[in-house]
């Protein structure tokens, strides 16, 4: 499933991502670029052949927000995670011109981390209600006060 | 024009040529902006969340134009019980537990994923016999679920008796689930570097009594459903999600193979027992409710031989390798995904060389499979809602999580 790195990073220079790093780490060939280009990486990657986002998540890295795109080309059975990381509040761009499949994690991902979406068709909260905190970020305890001191 | 009536509405008598609906719009069988020239309004229809047919608590929110469906939008998060926020603060073979209850109807799958990432994280080399354990189970499970999806397609079209078969045949199935791994439903069978225990004395024969019977009352159930003309009219051609739509909103398993992509996780990117095992993966070739249908019911009868399969060639030897008590990898980053019952299930695991994961994010296909029918139901019918959720056979527990 790992493609050639050479010709992943030629892909992204074309694509005017061109200060992307990419590297055969433990997670597969993973591609690390600013969050500003991130949607000219993502745009490479689909004219390339990676037709579908398999999966979307992120991370909070103790300092900001990390955001991991796992793409896959079926015809050339190939596979590339992309990694962005961004601060915390900040905006999201979707990207879900390129690839539907971002609708719905991108809205879980905005909600649990914090962030605001922008240029989604609907940017509401997916899975909790409003004035829920960003759960899965590492300052928020699974449990409350009250929880804490119960004997 | 003799006849006064007809001057009524100067177009003709109500009802007459009326709702001739013209040349329809790809992808949807009516105008939707009513019938010439009458007022209508469109109507929002609350499906669920407390409703049999949208399996779970599933709420879909339906615009109507009289029977047809103009928008849907899926409203979830009830049944949110934050598995990935709990995994941080749970010691890794404890995660296992969680994960049962993301996918509930097919438990076995959801820990082999996180087993299988903690492995890679800790360079754990399993013993064969382990693999071919994780094989029998995940076989044995993705049956229990294909029964349970046959018996609720069946309900959601209109067959009322398929359910009372289906969960027959399941019932033996828990039986024998419950023998291997001590539960029912909620497993917690696959553990990191193996699986809890040994096949049970005895439990060989309720296999081979199972599957002697099954391969035949599969073929009676695949007549009695999928040969009856009523449901072959119901669902062929309809809920298209064809080779386009499939890749763009990242569908997997059965409901991309119905599409015609050739992709099983076993075949292409190998684990467990697979690479040892001789199976088809069955193809559709539109991505219909037919081919949807098709499809599930081929993996049932591979899932069927496999398990003769692996009941004859079970190698002996260990079923875990040695472990510590409390399980502390390296730093790192890994993804491992399974073949479920319902796609990809894949677990992105991140580790900051603790006891506990410092992430980790549980990918359920489901979720994909969602989105897609929110673009795909506007132009169907009312009645295809349903039908349509149960052909894509949709589980609320891995799509909220």
């Amino acid at each position: 499933m790992l493609p050639d790195a050479q010709t992943v990073k030629s892909t992204l220079a074309t694509g005017g991502a061109h200060d992307a790093e990419v590297a055969e780490t433990t997670l597969g060939l993973v591609v690390r670029t600013q969050i500003s280009v991130v949607i000219d990486a993502l745009a490479a990657l689909l004219a390339e052949g990676y037709e579908s986002l398999v999966d979307f998540d992120g991370i909070d890295t103790g300092s900001s927000i990390e955001l991991t795109y796992r793409l896959r080309s079926y015809s050339a059975g190939h596979e590339v995670f992309v990694k962005t990381t961004l601060p915390y509040d900040a905006e999201m761009a979707s990207v879900w011109n390129l690839y539907p499949a971002a609708l719905m994690p991108e809205r879980e991902t905005a909600e649990l981390f914090g962030l605001t979406l922008s240029g989604h068709p609907n940017p509401k909260r997916l899975l909790t209600t409003e004035g829920v905190a960003p759960l899965l970020r590492k300052d928020q305890p699974i449990r409350t006060h009250e929880e804490v001191r119960r004997p | 024009m003799t006849d006064p009536r007809m001057d009524v509405t100067g177009v003709g008598l109500l009802g007459e040529g009326l709702h001739s609906p013209g040349e329809p719009p790809a992808g949807i069988r009516r105008a939707p902006e009513g019938v010439d020239g009458l007022t209508t309004e469109h109507l929002i229809i609350n499906m669920g969340p407390q409703h049999p047919s949208t399996h779970g608590v599933l709420r879909m929110l339906v615009e109507v134009d009289g029977e047809e469906v103009i928008a849907a939008e899926a409203s979830i998060g009830y049944l949110h019980r934050g598995i990935e926020k709990l995994a941080e603060h749970r010691r890794y073979d404890a995660v296992g537990t969680l994960m049962d209850r993301g996918d509930y109807v097919s438990g076995i799958h959801g820990e082999l994923a996180f087993a299988m990432a903690a492995e890679k994280l800790m360079e754990v080399e399993v013993p064969r016999k382990a693999h071919w354990l994780r094989s029998l189970t995940s076989e044995l499970n993705r049956l229990g679920s294909h029964l349970v999806w046959y018996g609720t397609f069946g309900l959601d079209t209109g067959a009322m008796g398929q359910f009372l078969y289906a969960m027959r045949e399941r019932e033996a199935l828990l039986d024998i689930l419950e023998a291997i791994t001590g539960q029912r439903m909620m497993f917690n069978y696959v553990r990191p570097g193996g699986v809890l225990a040994d096949l049970p004395v005895g439990v060989d024969t309720k296999i081979k009594a199972f599957t002697d019977t099954f391969d035949t009352y599969l073929e009676e159930y695949d007549q009695l459903l999928g040969g009856n003309e009523i449901f072959q009219h119901r669902v062929k051609g309809i809920g298209v999600i064809g080779r386009e739509k499939a890749l763009a909103f990242g569908l997997t398993g059965a409901n991309l193979r119905a599409a015609g992509v050739d992709f099983d996780v076993r075949k292409q990117i190998p684990y467990a027992a697979y690479p040892e095992l001789d199976f088809e993966v069955p193809l559709g070739s539109t991505g219909d409710a037919w081919d949807r249908y098709t499809v599930r019911m081929g993996e049932m009868r591979e899932s069927a031989r496999m398990i003769r399969q692996l009941m004859e060639g079970m190698p002996e030897g260990e079923h875990t390798a040695k472990m510590p008590k409390v399980i502390r990898p390296s730093e790192g980053e890994v993804y491992a995904s399974v073949e479920s019952s319902r796609g990809e299930t894949g677990v992105h695991l991140v580790s900051d060389g603790t006891d506990k994961p410092y992430r980790m994010h549980y990918h359920g296909p489901s979720l994909y499979a969602l989105q897609a029918l929110e673009d795909v139901l506007p132009g169907h019918l009312l009645a295809d809602v349903v039908m349509m959720i149960g052909s894509t056979d949709v589980m609320l527990g891995e799509i909220d999580r």
